[in-house]
């Protein structure tokens, strides 16, 4: 076991059977997007109420989702960079948090997208998207401090000092937001937890979309971490080997 | 013989002693540099001062946002002078000092905080009926004002002093430290400031105590943790 544990520790591991993964993973992505998409925007029927404007949610739920994953995936990463010193681990997370800040952001906007056409306003102080839009800002302090700080070895650990800190306040910041806006304005009548009334003609699909874009999450995550493992490898000869086998091909 | 009991002196003082040095230290310290005592405080006016300008001098309007007001203005106070932390501490190096004296580093860290909260906390809440009063805040909820600050303003000084650890070996940190610590401080001021509107309202309280008092006790005890996991890294 500990044997497997250092070995995916090594980048030039990581890289190689990443080399394999990746075709079935764009395979699977590929696939899942097509069904998803084709069933979500053409198939499924109008919501009674909320009409075409139902579809948005097949993208605002994975996405919203997914940021939900990557604070806690990032400080598992920074646990795992302090504890260990693993370097794939900082590697993975700093990957992550750009790639979260993303899906944050998304999550936010296609929210309001969604919000303009049914609540009739882009923006409300409501307690989920104010909870998202704070971890957007976590997201975006652990991104400037790593690019602050010049040595990388202090960097990563610092980022997961804050990255543990984050996260162990996420869950706070999101039970605090919520509980300052249900005691003036009651729950509003639209749940974004409303998959389990609705009949499965429109929850199977949600479903397919959710692994569809986590498939895209992972695939996302992996091609930055390779990026990441060939820039800080770049003076190692496995990585020279490549690069020059790539040039004479 | 003496050489041995002089090398090992250092170590016979207890954590306690340690601890109260350190703050006694700090305290000292903040006292003889009347301006940086002062900054904080008078930051905390003149933002307050700033809202009724940008808002209305209207009473009924400002009795509204006052609550508000003066937490936000207690949090960009308590993080203006979150620098002084570490910071000149860290340019002449007595910072390397405290990290290698054997003493646990949690109570050391937990004793600068004290000491910060004590010259920029504690000052913020005294103030704070005066201004709750240029705002027009009624007079009933003036103790819950008082109290809420005085539970909150604590946890602005710990977690605040986790980022001012993570960033005090850095050139330019001053935008770098808002934006790791508001985000983070948000609870405190949301429940901090929602005490004080229900109280305006008639509403019951206790719950958000509560609440403050459970934030308390979890960064205290861990916050310092973090803080001095963060200090080793940076004064590397």
């Amino acid at each position: 076991m500990w044997l497997w544990f250092s070995k995916l520790g090594s980048p030039r591991w990581f890289y190689e059977l990443s080399n394999k993964w990746l075709p079935w993973l764009y395979a699977a992505m590929i696939a899942l997007m097509a069904i998803g998409l084709f069933w979500a925007l053409l198939i499924v029927p109008e919501d009674y109420q909320q009409g075409q404007t139902i579809r948005i949610m097949y993208v605002h739920v994975p996405v919203a989702s997914i940021s939900l994953a990557c604070f806690p995936l990032m400080a598992v990463a920074g646990t795992i960079t302090l504890v260990w010193k693993m370097k794939l681990a900082d590697m993975v997370a700093k990957s992550v948090a750009p790639i979260g800040a993303w899906f944050t952001g998304l999550a936010l906007a296609s929210g309001a997208i969604w919000g303009d056409q049914i609540w009739g306003t882009w923006w409300a102080w409501d307690a989920r998207l104010t909870s998202l839009l704070i971890q957007f800002f976590l997201f975006i302090g652990v991104i400037a401090l790593r690019s602050a700080i010049e040595s990388q070895d202090a960097a990563a650990k610092a980022c997961a000092i804050l990255a543990i800190v984050g996260a162990i306040n996420v869950p706070i910041i999101k039970y605090s937001v919520e509980w300052w806006n249900t005691l003036h304005q009651p729950a509003s009548s639209i749940s974004f937890d409303s998959v389990a009334p609705n009949p499965p003609e429109v929850w199977v699909p949600l479903l397919i979309m959710i692994s569809a874009v986590y498939v895209f999450f992972v695939i996302a995550l992996i091609l930055r971490t390779r990026n990441e493992i060939l820039q800080r490898e770049r003076r190692s000869q496995w990585v020279i080997d490549l690069v020059s086998r790539e040039k004479s091909v | 013989m003496n050489n041995t009991v002089s090398s090992h002196a250092g170590t016979d003082i207890s954590t306690w002693q340690a601890f109260c040095a350190t703050l006694k230290r700090d305290l000292v310290i903040a006292l003889k540099r009347k301006n940086d005592l002062l900054n904080p405080i008078m930051f905390f006016l003149i933002v307050v001062s700033l809202f009724p300008l940008g808002i209305s001098p209207d009473p009924v309007e400002l009795s509204k946002v006052s609550a508000g007001v003066v937490w936000v203005s207690a949090l960009l106070a308590s993080m203006l002078s979150l620098d002084n932390l570490y910071r000149a501490d860290y340019e002449d190096g007595s910072l390397e000092q405290l990290l290698l004296s054997p003493q646990p580093l949690y109570f050391l860290v937990l004793a600068k905080n004290i000491a910060h909260w004590l010259i920029s906390g504690l000052p913020v809440v005294v103030l704070s009926p005066l201004l709750a009063y240029m705002l027009y805040l009624p007079s009933e909820a003036y103790w819950t004002l008082v109290l809420t600050l005085l539970i909150g303003t604590p946890v602005l000084s710990l977690f605040g002093s986790i980022g001012v650890a993570l960033t005090v070996g850095l050139g330019s940190r001053g935008l770098i430290l808002a934006v790791i610590v508001l985000p983070l401080s948000t609870p405190v001021l949301i429940i901090g400031a929602k005490a004080v509107t229900d109280v305006m309202f008639g509403l019951p309280i206790g719950n958000h105590f509560a609440l403050l008092g459970a934030i308390l006790a979890m960064a205290l005890t861990m916050a310092p943790l973090a803080s001095a996991a963060a200090l080793r890294i940076s004064v590397n």
